[in-house]
């Protein structure tokens, strides 16, 4: 099996075969892209992706064999038209999330929370990101790439992944586990509430 | 499970792309790569198929069956209750909290909600997604916040930026220093986010108000039973312990009235397994007695003043050792202090919206 480099590579004189790269890597977009513009959406995310992707192919960095950052940046620059759309779809999270958790993945002790309520937070959570934090973490967590492969993506230092994963991990502890509670509280004082 | 975890899973069961839409990102590309090169030679398209994701199963909570909805009858009270040391500081608190007054706010005017916390968070010993094993890194904050009078104006919120730092074990540090020294060249050391929102309707959440608190009841036994049913299958931890956190949330928020923190420290002593932690416990220079309870490895503890029913905080004592972490470690920390003031900064961003998002 060649590696994607070697492919787009081809690619230049041989234009049909980057349908190969899109084979390979076409549903791991549309994974990353449902999950944050839900799935109709993510069908015309991926399309443009690869549109854009094979107009830019003349600038792949052949020195990566792996496309799968490039591409995953590409669908990230490719949803920033669609951030309401996004908003939107993690309104859905809470229903999916509280059916799809199950407690024997509480294993960090430090960090057992209600996964109910914590799930109804992520939302608000994920909205109050700035969008630089927000697809760093969500290419982390949902795009399934490494800093080395998030930095790819993004075109920044590992640095300053690491620095937005902090930061945007920070502010989802905060929103789903104590220090959550605490800022719930200040203004969210309905017990029934946090049953919902 | 941590923050990320949580997130992992959250949108997993999504299904898969359909091949109908696979085929038309396919057919797309190729119109592309046709109208860019002329000539182009055909392929043959394979056909996809995608397996329906299958739904994670929902597990169900049966204990409800034994709970009343009245709150007459239920989980409190006759399966024993916290030890006689621990009952005799939550009695002395009850009393006291019960005699004290709470802050009275005249037009105008704040009250002040200053917290230190510190939190303990997991992170993965090395960059590969893959990577099994954590180190515990924590993150020091500060937040001031202003809730005016009238629940219905502006609060103001000062947010300072977090200090990351280590357990003291090289690789914790290494990662604690990067993060901080990196957060600092970002935004500067003296960074302090400002948001403003009528309401508290922090970054767009529909606001509650104290109101809430009127209806819960004062008596500690329906009040108990009334916190077990409401938290019932929320949490996988015991109910008990579920109904010792939620009554350390809601005391952690300082908003709770004098009678219903009164009734709060009653119940504490009628949930079983809560024992008297430490008699002279220091949390950010604050003394007082820990009451704790013990669930898996970690005790929760809160810090109370039982001479004047004044809620100090809360904190996690490890006790076995965890990771990079030895047993005795605190994982995390809240300290918590009110006042009354005349007046809030002023300023700030507006629900504490950030670019691409508008908040309704």
């Amino acid at each position: 099996v060649s590696a994607d480099s070697e492919v787009i590579g081809r690619s230049a004189g041989e234009p049909a075969a980057f349908v190969l790269i899109y084979d390979r890597h076409a549903p791991t977009v549309h994974r990353y892209a449902a999950r944050r513009v839900g799935v109709h959406v993510a069908d015309d995310v991926m399309s443009e992706t690869f549109l854009v992707a094979f107009e830019g192919r003349a600038k792949y960095d052949l020195g990566v064999p792996d496309a799968r950052p490039w591409l995953l940046g590409i669908a990230t620059r490719v949803m920033r038209k669609h951030t309401r759309l996004e908003a939107r779809a993690w309104k859905g999270m809470t229903a999916e999330i509280a059916a799809s958790i199950s407690p024997d993945l509480i294993e960090q002790a430090s960090a057992r929370v209600d996964a109910e309520r914590a799930t109804r937070r992520l939302e608000t959570a994920l909205r109050g990101l700035s969008r630089a934090d927000r697809d760093t973490l969500l290419l982390y967590a949902w795009g399934d790439l490494d800093y080395a492969g998030i930095a790819q993506s993004l075109g920044v230092p590992i640095g300053t992944v690491r620095s937005r994963l902090n930061r945007a991990r920070r502010r989802l502890r905060e929103a789903t586990g104590r220090q959550g509670e605490q800022e719930r509280e200040h203004g969210r004082t309905d017990p029934a509430a946090q049953h919902a | 499970m941590d923050e990320l975890t949580l997130l992992r899973n959250t949108r997993d069961d999504l299904e898969g792309v359909s091949s109908s839409a696979l085929d038309r990102g396919r057919a797309a590309l190729l119109d592309h790569v046709a109208e860019s090169f002329p000539v182009l030679a055909t392929r043959t398209r394979r056909r996809r198929r995608r397996t329906a994701a299958t739904l994670a199963s929902v597990a169900a909570v049966a204990l409800g069956t034994t709970l009343v909805l009245t709150d007459v009858v239920g989980f409190a009270g006759w399966r024993g209750g916290a030890d006689p040391a621990a009952a005799a500081a939550l009695d002395d608190a009850s009393r006291a909290a019960i005699e004290s007054e709470d802050p009275v706010l005249a037009r105008g005017q704040f009250l002040r909600l200053e917290e230190s916390a510190v939190n303990v968070g997991w992170w993965p010993a090395s960059s590969d997604p893959g990577e099994e094993s954590s180190v515990a890194v924590f993150t020091a904050t500060e937040s001031d916040l202003y809730i005016p009078a009238d629940t219905a104006d502006a609060w103001v919120w000062l947010r300072p930026l977090a200090r990351t730092y280590g357990a003291g074990d090289r690789a914790s540090n290494e990662i604690a220093d990067a993060v901080q020294s990196s957060n600092v060249a970002e935004v500067g050391a003296e960074h302090v986010e400002r948001l403003r929102a009528p309401g508290g309707r922090w970054y767009g959440e529909p606001a509650a108000s104290r109101a809430d608190f009127d209806a819960l009841p004062r008596d500690p036994y329906r009040l108990l039973n009334f916190v077990y049913r409401q938290q019932l299958g929320s949490n996988p931890a015991s109910p008990d312990q579920v109904a010792f956190q939620y009554f350390s949330d809601q005391l952690r928020g300082g908003l709770v009235p004098a009678d219903l923190r009164a009734a709060m420290f009653d119940a504490l002593a009628m949930i079983p397994g809560v024992v008297f932690a430490d008699g002279a416990a220091n949390l950010d220079g604050r003394t007082g007695t820990a009451i704790g309870r013990v669930d898996q490895d970690i005790r929760w503890d809160i810090l109370i003043d039982p001479s004047s029913g004044r809620f100090l905080g809360e904190r996690q004592v490890l006790l076995e050792a965890v990771g990079n972490l030895a047993a005795g470690a605190t994982l995390s920390w809240t300290a918590v202090t009110t006042s009354v003031v005349d007046a809030a900064p002023t300023g700030g961003t507006p629900y504490g919206d950030l670019e691409g998002v508008t908040v309704g």
